[in-house]
């Protein structure tokens, strides 16, 4: 029984300890990485990562069914919400036409799809050419 | 956690599945399940869904337990290498940037719910976001940096198909997985339209 306990107690702090190594290099990434885009990856999937390990970690250190539900919900929306950030920077970039140093290899979303899932506001004008 | 009635729509009415999903994420907020609890949660949500009732969605979402585990761990694989990719590429120092693309990838699946659980996975796709969403042609917009490498737009493309296919196994329709038994590549012909 106690041995488990420290089992535990082990491995938790472990996927704290990793979990929080992850977050840290996703941070990195967001100072060092060239554009809007790369670095908006390494805010989402290394902090969803992050976000998982370190959740674990507690939920083993913490061992009650509540807490562990909790937890479960802290992950379940940050899955879910992460992507859809990570959409609108994305979206946004690219609508501002900063899509990187240089310009795009091609863009096949350069003259349509705009007035089908956006419809909101003036058109922009046509940013992110090649 | 909803039953199979896809027909019903989520007008000025009580919702019982929903309800009790607020209701669980409810006693979960107020750390427990206890009566008082369950009570208050339930008359939360019921209030809510009166006062903020919402658009009427066809939920054609089906749990498939196997499936969801199969795209949850390849969900978490492609997360952790994507993971390392950015670490060595934020640790790698400063390269010459790489031209980057924004590629359509035309859907298989024809449902709302699937395309946004297939967008959703995307994002886990090392090295490419998700721009635009065009749920009319269920087409993704996707932002691939390194586009110039041989072979790259391709094998985004066949990842975001994959991901495609796991996400409808997960949570799709029996008529939704049928259609992702076609071949992708019969919308190769389509897609350079934008070139």
């Amino acid at each position: 029984m106690n041995t488990w306990h420290e089992v535990a107690d082990l491995i938790g702090s472990l996927l704290l300890l990793s979990g929080a190594l992850v977050a840290l290099s996703g941070v990195i990434g967001l100072l060092r990485l060239p554009d809007v885009l790369t670095r908006s990856s390494a805010a989402t999937n290394p902090q969803t990562l992050g976000i998982l390990l370190l959740t674990a970690g507690v939920a083993l250190r913490l061992r009650s069914w509540v807490d562990v539900g909790t937890l479960a919900l802290v992950v379940f929306f940050q899955l879910l919400t992460s992507p859809v950030a990570a959409h609108l920077v994305a979206r946004v970039a690219h609508r501002t036409g900063q899509t990187g140093a240089g310009p795009l290899l091609r863009d096949d979303l350069a003259g349509q799809g705009r007035q089908a899932t956006g419809g909101e506001g003036p058109e922009p004008d046509g940013s992110g050419t090649g | 956690m909803t039953p199979p009635a896809p027909k019903v729509p989520r007008g000025r009415r009580l919702d019982v599945p929903l309800i009790a999903w607020l209701t669980v994420i409810w006693m979960l907020l107020w750390s427990g399940p206890t009566w008082g609890n369950l009570v208050s949660g339930v008359l939360v949500s019921v209030v809510l869904c009166l006062v903020f009732p919402l658009p009427a969605v066809e939920l054609a979402l089906r749990l498939r337990p196997i499936g969801i585990l199969r795209l949850a761990g390849y969900l978490l694989y492609d997360m952790v290498a994507s993971s390392i990719t950015v670490t060595l590429r934020s640790l790698g120092g400063t390269r010459r940037p790489r031209p980057a693309a924004v590629i359509a990838v035309p859907l298989r699946c024809r449902t709302d719910l699937m395309i946004a659980a297939t967008a959703v996975s995307v994002s886990c796709v090392p090295g490419g976001a998700l721009v635009e969403v065009n749920g009319a042609t269920a087409t993704l917009f996707l932002h691939v940096s390194d586009a110039d490498a041989p072979g790259k737009v391709e094998r985004t493309r066949r990842d975001v198909w994959r991901l495609e296919a796991l996400a409808v196994r997960a949570f799709g329709t029996r008529a939704e997985i049928d259609r992702i038994g076609a071949d992708p590549a019969r919308e190769e012909p389509g897609r350079d339209r934008g070139e």
